[in-house]
């Protein structure tokens, strides 16, 4: 018998979760970094499991999207991260606040 | 010859041009170049005029179309030039007279700095006053209207770096245009009501005949008496009439030949002509000519007794050109219009001649002007003074010199005309007339030398006009001396219609006889006051010396026109520049600045700076959508 949609809906909301709070409480960028990430596999997981769900390939070809979107991301993401840690030996997003009024 | 018409008004036109872009390379020819081109155009008026007096009577009117020059829809006008008995005596005026005056400045504005720009300036009057009078259609009259009216502003205050001259000109300026904004609206009512602005369809279409049978007009009864009125405003502005007469005096600021050609011998003349030209107009209503002829009436005496006070020998005479205006204005208003176009031409003659007299006498004196401060002068410019009395003769109305003929058709128009009251003002008007003439010519010329300086005749290049003014002067009265049958009268009956012969009133002779006895008895006193040094002039005026200043003032008009007018005006323009502009309107815009400001600072605060704020904001954001998604599905 096959696993219920909800089994891989509830692993994916809490994955998400997981992202969501990580990404607003923690002050290493990197650490908000991986959180993003673990958000954006959150929603693949509930795009490839609503995939199955429905016997459609959509869902499947928007999560590889994602997955090279994501890519790119990080490469542009992490390029940041070090040159800011090199400017200010920190990865704190907290010292990197003068883009304000 | 008339196919040529075009030819009078182009040669100054092309005089402007020339010394407009080459008036300092010519240097001194500059003079001789306009006044040539002046004298031309005066000998093709003159051939034209002679071509046009061979035509028999009923065919004297050719239009010469130039070009179609607004067509818009069913408005179409041409510049279109009238040739007629009144267009061509207006213009042998303009270029006669101009012609002279021209001549006259060669010698009057020698040495002045902007040489070539006066004559620039006075070609370019002489061309739209041509423009004016010989226009066939309102819209090209008004063209030229205009144009006389920006040479009047130019010329009074040619000689700007003195503020006085400056704000006459001003004032010049903005006093006609009060005139011309409402003549513009009768011009436009004339092309609502009666479809065109040729005077050839405007004027016959609303003529009525000498047998008193009217065309059937589909116009409401008011309506030519409104437009006639319009028009007249227009007139009243142009030719210095009450009340529209402040600026006339102020424009003695100008070079004194600007005096003699604009303000005395044709632009102030062209209400008059307007008038005349329009008398259809004003026949159609009643109501209009009784107007003229009581701002004529009062014009006439009112002017009259102000240049009783005067001391400015200028001034003297610019208050006698509104008195003599005043005439005019009273003639067309007991529709004497042959009577107006026959004072218009003597008056162009002696004024002029009054005025260049004026200013030989102020370049022989180094500018001074003021009466008190001249006297004797006979001994030093005898030819000046001869030809001066002779203006003032004219001007008196003393036969056989131009104005007793011209003045005494006016009077006698009124008695015969059973206006027996404006006949006895106008009778007063003439004897002040006389008055003020005896006193210029008797303080400036006779008794005692008051002078400065040595005087001494001027040059002949300014003699010779003034001798050949003092010609027409003396002799222009016979164009119209027999009263029915002049040969003025004659040539502009096909116009102005014809001269009936009187039914009521005094003879000719005793009329003639009254205002010449009127004439003489103001110059005796005149004499006696101001020339025979028995009576002390000077204690007179200082006894009577509240009348005097009353008159001086010009009866308090231009102080009253300041309080009432200029004095609020300027209090509601401070009002309106430094409390609703500065405050209402300004305050308005810094209040809008203000409150950008004030929102930018409290909305900037949500820039924070800190990336996780925004993430939060994002993570809301997404929630709320999915929250209205949900609720909405």
């Amino acid at each position: 018998m096959r696993t219920p949609i909800a089994y891989f809906l509830v692993v994916s909301a809490a994955l998400f979760t997981i992202g969501s709070v990580g990404v607003l409480v923690r002050k290493n960028a990197l650490v908000i970094f991986m959180s993003v990430e673990l958000q954006l596999n959150a929603v693949n997981l509930a795009l490839v499991a609503f995939s199955r769900m429905h016997g459609a390939l959509d869902g499947q070809v928007l999560a590889f999207f994602s997955m090279v979107v994501a890519a790119a991301e990080v490469v542009v993401g992490l390029a940041i991260i070090v040159s800011v840690y090199r400017r200010r030996q920190s990865a704190n997003v907290d010292d990197v606040n003068l883009l304000k009024w | 010859m008339l196919k040529q018409i075009w030819l009078v008004p182009a040669l100054p036109l092309a005089g402007f041009v020339v010394s407009l872009f080459a008036g300092k390379r010519l240097g001194r020819y500059a003079g001789w170049l306009a006044s040539a081109l002046v004298v031309a155009a005066f000998g093709v008026a003159t051939a034209i005029f002679l071509d046009l007096a061979s035509l028999p009577d009923t065919n004297r009117l050719v239009v010469r179309r130039l070009y179609e020059w607004i067509a818009v829809g069913g408005f179409h006008v041409a510049v279109d030039l009238r040739v007629d008995p009144l267009s061509m005596t207006m213009a042998l005026v303009v270029t006669g007279v101009g012609a002279v005056i021209h001549v006259y400045s060669i010698g009057y504005m020698r040495g002045d700095p902007r040489y070539g720009r006066f004559f620039a300036y006075m070609n370019l009057f002489v061309f739209f006053m041509l423009t004016l009078v010989l226009a066939e259609n309102f819209l090209l009259l008004y063209l030229g209207w205009e144009g006389v009216g920006l040479c009047s502003y130019l010329l009074i205050g040619f000689w700007h770096e003195r503020p006085a001259a400056a704000s006459a000109a001003k004032k010049a300026f903005v006093v006609t245009r009060i005139g011309d904004t409402f003549m513009l609206i009768g011009i436009a009512l004339t092309f609502l009501r009666l479809g065109s602005l040729d005077f050839n369809q405007v004027l016959s279409a609303s003529v009525c005949r000498s047998n008193g049978f009217c065309p059937p007009t589909s116009q409401p009864p008011g309506v030519f008496t409104v437009i006639a009125l319009l028009l007249f405003a227009g007139a009243i502005g142009k030719s210095a009439q009450v009340p529209l007469h402040v600026w006339l005096p102020d424009a003695m600021e100008g070079p004194t030949p600007v005096s003699a050609l604009i303000h005395a011998a044709t632009m102030v003349t062209a209400g008059v002509y307007l008038v005349a030209r329009t008398h259809v107009f004003f026949e159609n209503s009643g109501v209009a000519l009784t107007v003229v002829l009581v701002v004529g009436l009062i014009t006439a005496i009112y002017a009259a007794t102000v240049a009783l006070a005067q001391d400015d020998f200028k001034r003297v005479l610019a208050w006698s050109t509104i008195s003599q205006l005043g005439f005019m204005f009273l003639a067309l208003g007991l529709r004497a219009y042959w009577s107006a176009v026959f004072l218009l031409v003597t008056h162009a003659f002696y004024k002029a001649l009054l005025f260049l007299s004026a200013g030989s006498v102020m370049h022989a004196l180094d500018g001074e002007t003021d009466l008190k401060r001249m006297g004797g002068l006979r001994r030093t410019m005898p030819l000046t003074a001869v030809v001066c009395s002779i203006g003032a003769l004219a001007l008196a109305g003393i036969p056989p010199f131009a104005g007793f003929f011209s003045k005494d058709d006016v009077l006698a128009a009124a008695n015969q005309t059973g206006h027996v009251l404006a006949w006895v003002i106008a009778l007063a008007a003439a004897f002040f007339s006389a008055l003020y003439m005896a006193r210029l010519v008797f303080l400036a010329f006779f008794g005692e030398d008051r002078t400065e300086r040595r005087a001494h005749e001027s040059q002949p290049v300014m003699t010779v006009p003034l001798v050949l003014l003092a010609i027409g002067a003396a002799f222009g009265g016979f164009l119209g001396a027999n009263e029915t049958r002049g040969l003025l009268q004659t040539f502009l009956a096909p116009v102005l219609g014809r001269v009936p012969e009187p039914t009521q009133g005094l003879s000719g002779h005793t009329l003639a006889g009254i205002s010449v006895g009127v004439a003489a008895l103001a110059i005796v006193v005149g004499w006696l006051v101001y020339g025979s040094g028995r009576i002390d002039w000077v204690a007179l005026r200082v006894r009577l010396s509240s009348l005097h200043r009353f008159l001086a003032r010009g009866w308090y008009v231009d102080d009253a026109y300041g309080a009432v007018l200029v004095s609020p005006g300027k209090a509601g323009s401070a009002f309106l520049a430094y409390v609703v502009d500065a405050r209402v309107v300004d305050g308005a815009v810094n209040a809008t600045g203000r409150l950008v400001r004030w929102l930018a600072s409290v909305g900037r605060r949500v820039q924070t700076g800190f990336v996780r704020n925004y993430a939060l904001a994002i993570f809301l954001g997404a929630l709320a959508l999915l929250v209205y998604v949900g609720f909405r599905v």
